[in-house]
């Protein structure tokens, strides 16, 4: 046949375009089946290449089978004629066919005029053709069926596939079941679906991790035959599949909480899968009580926990003896090994491990096992640095037997370097994956045979008495003990060696310490208040936490504004429990939506809430220390986020892709860079929400109809591109090289790499598509990002001076005094203390840690009192964001103030003593001013600008409660002249004072304590306070002295220096009216209060009406005063309060 | 989604020989948007999964030519030639159909066998 063709296939040539493009009008026409030009259709070309290929093999080797074939045809008559045809044909067996009547056409005259045309098909090519297509279609049926048959298959055996009908039947009868299934037995891709094709609609699963969503959503979307639907979705913080169509959730178990607490009955599932309990997350704990006291008013939910076979007795006690359905795992067997390691060779405390006891089991196993049989090795050790310890040694007996590739895996590497431990090693060379507890649970990695324990890990603990995070290593639990030998028996028969003896094990304890007995719980008893939860002490926790870590949390969200005295949820914090952040990161947001800087504070609380963008293996890379620099701020860690982000952003607008190279070339990692912006994305769409943000001004998107059509079909493009990607993801893995090991350690973010790299994207740009490029211009608008960081790029040290401000308001109480030896110590050496934990330092990715100087006050400017006391108006705090003590205690991203300032502006807090020289602010810190009628200045300064800060942040907080999206709450006027207030008191503040640590013995003879009202000689003037009108100002019961406003306490300090102060008058006029009278210290500050300068007080109309804002802002300038002496109620101003009470006591002498 | 739901209410295909399960959509000799292809047997069709193209479909089986047992399109369940055979009546009448399938299925049966065991 194929020589028939040749013979009169004049100028016919199967491999030329035009002849194939000819085909393609017969077969591939834009209606039929298969189009051109589609994926389809290449597929079809390549088969037919193929197939010919495979017909001429045939028709060469076999004419003679033919003669048979046809023999035994013969002769093969059963008892039922089945009525086959005679000749054997490969065509018979296909049950399609092809057939348009105008193929049928073509063929039929083709037969008559085909000879006349030189070019063109003919009847011979058409039916080539014809019967490759049906061929092809046979082929792709068979493939598609075949991967449905294997799918089917693996479903069958998992060890959960017998317990299908079961589980149905179980969740049906009973509103909660719990499912304890080992590792490998199937039960979180399985169950879900099994509920599914029972007729279970809302379907929602939780998992403890955001990439577990991603995949499990992907297999099971696949396992039930609707990877290209949107049945089965997952939804994480960023991004969503879910689609009204969705039946099957995967969610995050942060994001269904924040469900129930927008819809408390949770109405919109029907079912509801909490997955991997027995991990004991803090969110899962809290889950689990949040829906055991949902359940009683939605009975028709059903609910169903997934677990480890770990501890499940406490799970289904705590439902009320919910029924347990137990399945099998599916381990192969594991040989375990104890080899504890010898007392010479365990470290010290101080001292790095050794690795001798390691590099034995690598040689052990190169003795034991041929290189062929393949398996790789995981070793658990506790944290980073031990991991380089151990990897340095194993890189060095590599190198030499190069049978081994040496690969660290632990969340601080970026996403690339932990991406290799998936690929594979050349053939005789095996993997040494050397990880900390990541490996236990988080990552799975296939076709581990040996796994090394050392027995180890490191876990975050919470000290509350210092409000410290804290790092520190334990022996692990049984449990885990159990998870990470259980790495090793995944794809076949494999061997644990436990660096510890079997005593040990024994003693371990049976579970690890659940996570809400560990950490701070100041976020979960917020979103417990707004969730109205009751109190917090006695909600029915699975376990609950210790009663004094709950009452930390309370005490710590009362002095953050989030929580009032009475314990209950004020404003603010309501709108902090909806923020999807730390407390102080909220507050940032909330702060910085107040005045103009939103750009900025969206960005740094972004920033702040992902791990850092730079990377710690860079850090010691000259090149890219010097290509960092620029970034720098010495303002403090913040900033230079801030800056690094905008830097960014800016190249991400000039050159798209090739913000790669330069995060590669200044050691950052992208990932973090396009986490922080969607998340800034959230905190600007959840501020919005609140009403803290004008939407957005109506931008028409801009440009005319043809740019507006340009821009549509690069988004059509890139999602094109997206999708291609997804499709083509089917994890291809890579082979590692010998030298992979080196490459990652030693010389990650260098300039050679970034220069191959380079090469490569040039050489097929296609392949090497960046999705995350994609997915950022999809998601966001560049030069929307680019106004905003110019904006932020282009920031006066004005609204620095501001920010600064609102970000030690949101971290406040987190603030660190720098020690007053510091500027005799080396740069390594400097030392910080904060109110609970002394004797800290500064982390040395920090600015602080390389140019700890600009804290350091200016020795000119100081000026030496005695020999304890220094006087500066520069002195300056810290406010960090971290405390973590690891082998010391750290601060990290921190950002420094002015110290006087910051205090007196964001302090809960602040006692004087009577002529207001002397400052103590929350107990911890004295500051002392020289000159009384300076610090009279900047007191009564700093107590304006707070209650008017005050108020404008509770009007926009009511406004936005009350919930007009378009109005803002606050007049932009108004707003500005509480900026330029707080800017130049900021500023130009040149009061020398002297700050230092109370010690202990100071602290407790700090106040005056209560005193009888004869010995206060002036108690009846203040009884109506200016300041804060809702606040009386009266006789503080503990401290003594008088509380003039709710952080301000005048005259509490017991102070012996002068105990007449506070009554004696000295003349002063008022800047701003005609006043020039003698006064006390304190009704100079209540004067200051309430008169304005002339022009704002003829415009109180200014102020939004109809509001709570308003009455109150006019209130504030008179109010009702009861005059004793004359036994009247007088409307008056404070000023002519004054005057009034004036006249009475001059007409009494 | 509920409605969508009601209105196409599952219909399952099951294998006899093997058991193999499946939802399908469709029942019949030509499925919708094959254009010009034709199916040669009533056949239980679904939308091909593993395709992106809502537009390819899958037959899952069809019934016997000879004992109307419902049979997936597997090998080990079914064969095609020029009709649908379930394995049990291709075995029963093994000598009607050409060598070449005879030779094909008797290489494949002590493969599947030592694979069973």
């Amino acid at each position: 046949m194929d020589s028939d063709r040749r013979r009169d296939s004049r100028s016919w040539d199967w491999d030329s375009p035009q002849c194939r493009a000819q085909l393609d009008e017969v077969f591939f026409r834009r209606h039929d089946y298969i189009q051109a030009g589609s994926p389809e259709h290449r597929e079809f070309w390549s088969f037919f290449d193929r197939f010919q290929r495979f017909k001429t093999k045939r028709d060469v080797s076999g004419s003679g089978a033919k003669e048979d074939r046809e023999d035994g045809k013969k002769t093969g008559t059963g008892k039922v004629d089945l009525g086959l045809p005679k000749e054997y044909d490969a065509r018979y067996r296909i049950n399609v066919s092809v057939c348009t009547r105008d193929v049928e056409e073509r063929l039929g005259k083709s037969e008559h005029r085909g000879r006349q045309r030189s070019s063109g098909p003919g009847s011979e090519e058409i039916s080539d053709c014809r019967l490759a297509l049906l061929h092809f279609l046979d082929f792709s049926q068979r493939q598609s069926f075949g991967k449905l048959a294997k799918l089917r298959r693996e479903q069958k055996t998992l060890p959960i596939f017998q317990y299908r009908d079961r589980i149905v039947e179980l969740v049906r009868l009973h509103p909660v079941v719990v499912v304890a299934g080992d590792t490998g037995c199937g039960k979180s891709t399985q169950v879900p679906q099994y509920l599914l094709s029972a007729g279970f609609n809302h379907i929602a699963c939780t998992q403890p991790r955001r990439i577990a969503c991603i995949s499990l959503a992907k297999r099971v979307s696949f396992e039930s035959l609707n990877q290209y639907g949107s049945k089965v979705g997952y939804q994480i913080r960023f991004e969503t599949t879910r689609t009204p169509a969705t039946k099957l959730l995967f969610l995050t178990e942060g994001l269904l909480l924040r469900q129930i607490q927008q819809d408390r009955t949770l109405s919109q599932y029907q079912v509801l899968i909490v997955d991997e309990v027995h991990e004991r997350h803090l969110h899962c704990d809290f889950l689990l009580g949040v829906l055991r006291s949902l359940l009683s008013d939605h009975p028709d939910l059903r609910l169903i926990l997934m677990s480890a076979t770990i501890n499940i007795k406490l799970f289904s006690d705590y439902f009320g003896g919910a029924p347990v359905l137990q399945v099998p795992g599916r381990l192969f067997p594991i040989q375990v090994i104890y080899q504890p390691i010898p007392t010479e060779e365990q470290p010290s405390r101080s001292e790095k491990l050794d690795p001798r006891p390691y590099l034995r089991i690598l040689q052990g196993i190169d003795q034991r096992y041929p290189p062929e049989e393949r398996g790789d090795l995981l070793l658990f050790l506790s944290g980073v640095a031990e991991i380089s310890t151990i990897q340095e040694a194993c890189q060095v007996y590599a190198t030499h037997t190069r049978r081994w590739i040496v690969l660290p895996l632990h969340s601080t590497l970026s996403l690339a370097q932990q991406d290799k431990v998936f690929d594979i090693s050349p053939p005789a060379v095996r993997k040494c994956i050397i990880s900390t507890n990541i490996a236990e649970t988080s990552v799975t990695i296939d076709g581990v045979r040996f796994v090394v324990d050392s027995g180890k890990v490191k876990e975050m603990s919470f000290d509350p008495k210092a409000k410290m995070q804290r790092l520190q290593e334990f022996w692990i639990s049984r449990a885990s003990s159990e998870q990470r030998k259980g790495r090793a028996g995944r794809t076949g028969p494999g061997v644990c060696y436990r660096l510890y003896a079997e005593s040990d094990y024994d003693a371990f304890a049976p579970y690890p310490v659940p996570e809400i007995h560990r950490v701070a719980l100041d976020s979960l008893i917020l979103q417990m208040k707004s969730m109205s939860l009751g109190d917090p002490l006695s909600f029915v926790f699975i376990d609950p936490p210790p009663a004094a870590s709950i009452q930390t949390a309370v005490t710590y969200l009362k002095q953050q504004g989030a929580l009032d005295s009475r314990g209950e949820l004020t404003s603010i914090g309501s709108l902090l429990a909806q923020l999807p952040v730390d407390v102080v990161i909220g507050k940032m947001l909330v702060l910085g939506s107040l005045f103009h800087l939103v750009d900025p504070v969206l960005t740094v609380a972004a920033a702040l809430s992902v791990q850092s963008p730079f990377l710690r293996s860079s850090q010691h890379n000259p090149d890219c220390a010097t290509a960092r620099q620029p970034l720098q701020s010495n303002h403090g860690d913040p900033f230079t986020l801030l800056n690094t982000f905008n830097a960014w952003v800016e190249v991400k607008g000039e050159r798209g892709g090739g913000s790669r190279k330069w995060c590669r070339r200044r050691g950052l990692e992208e990932q973090r860079l396009y986490e922080m912006v969607n998340l800034r994305r959230q905190f600007k769409e959840l501020l919005r929400s609140h009403g803290l943000l004008e939407s957005e001004s109506s931008t028409p998107s801009g440009g005319d109809r043809g740019q507006r059509r340009e821009r549509l079909k690069e988004r059509r493009k890139l999602y094109q591109m997206k999708r291609d990607h997804e499709q083509q993801e089917s994890s291809r893995r890579k082979v590692l090289r010998m030298d992979e090991g080196h490459d990652g350690e030693f010389s990650s973010g260098s300039d050679t790499e970034a220069a191959g790299k380079g090469k490569k994207d040039k050489g097929g740009s296609g392949q090497n598509l960046d999705i995350q490029e994609v997915k950022f211009k999809l998601r966001h608008n560049v030069s929307e990002l680019q106004e905003a960081a110019s904006v932020s790029q282009d920031m006066s040290s004005r609204q620095q001076a501001l920010l600064k401000l609102l970000l030690c308001r949101g971290l406040y109480p987190q603030l660190a005094l720098p020690d007053e030896h510091n500027s005799t110590r080396k740069d390594s050496d400097q030392v910080f203390h904060t109110r609970n934990k002394q004797g800290v330092v500064i982390h040395p990715t920090s600015v602080f840690a390389s140019d700890p100087e600009v804290l350091q006050v200016p020795e000119d400017d100081t000026r030496e009192i005695g020999p304890d006391r220094r006087d500066s108006s520069r002195h300056q705090l810290l406010a960090f964001v971290t405390l973590l003590e690891t082998n010391k205690p750290y601060l990290s991203n921190c950002v420094r103030v002015p110290a006087l300032q910051a205090l007196l502006l964001v302090a809960n807090s602040v006692d004087s003593n009577a002529d207001c020289t002397r400052l103590v602010v929350d107990g911890w810190l004295e500051l002392e001013l020289r000159e009384p009628e300076e610090a009279l200045k900047v007191l009564s300064t700093a107590l304006t600008l707070r209650s008017e800060w005050e108020r404008l942040l509770l009007a926009q907080l009511g406004q936005s409660t009350m919930g007009g999206p378009a109005v803002q709450g606050v007049s932009r006027k108004v707003m500005e002249k509480l900026s330029e207030g707080l800017v130049r008191f900021l500023l130009y503040n040149e009061v020398t004072y002297s700050l230092r640590r109370l010690t202990a013995f100071q602290t407790q003879n700090l106040y005056i304590g209560p005193q009888s009202q004869s010995d206060l000689p002036d108690t009846k003037a203040p009884d109506v306070n200016p300041l804060f009108p809702g606040v009386e100002a009266k006789p503080d019961p503990i401290k003594g002295g008088l509380r003039v406003a709710s952080f301000f306490n005048y005259n509490s300090l017991a102070d012996s220096k002068d105990l007449y102060s506070e009554c004696l008058r000295t003349f002063w006029s008022c800047p701003n009216c005609d006043l020039y009278m003698p006064l006390t210290p304190l009704e100079r500050m209540q004067h200051e209060a309430s008169c304005r300068p002339a022009a704002e007080q003829q415009q109180p109309e200014e102020e939004p009406e109809g509001g709570k804002a308003g009455s109150s802002s006019v209130s504030s300038l008179t109010r009702v005063y009861h005059c004793d002496v004359c036994d009247e109620d007088l409307t008056l101003t404070s000023t002519e309060i004054l005057k009034h009470k004036r006249n009475h006591m001059y007409s009494a002498k | 989604m509920e409605q969508t739901t009601s209105l196409t209410p599952q219909k399952t295909f099951t294998c006899q020989l093997c058991d193999l399960s499946s939802p399908f959509t469709y029942y019949g000799q030509k499925p919708p948007n094959t254009r010009a292809i034709v199916l040669l047997e009533e056949c239980f069709v679904t939308q091909d999964p593993f395709s992106p193209d809502k537009e390819k479909f899958l037959v899952l089986g069809s019934t016997c030519s000879l004992c109307s047992t419902c049979v997936c399109v597997g090998p080990d369940c079914s064969l095609f030639y020029t009709k649908r055979f379930c394995m049990q009546c291709v075995n029963k009448h093994l000598k009607q159909f050409p060598l070449q399938i005879q030779a094909e299925l008797a290489k494949k049966k002590p493969s599947s066998k030592s694979a069973a065991s």
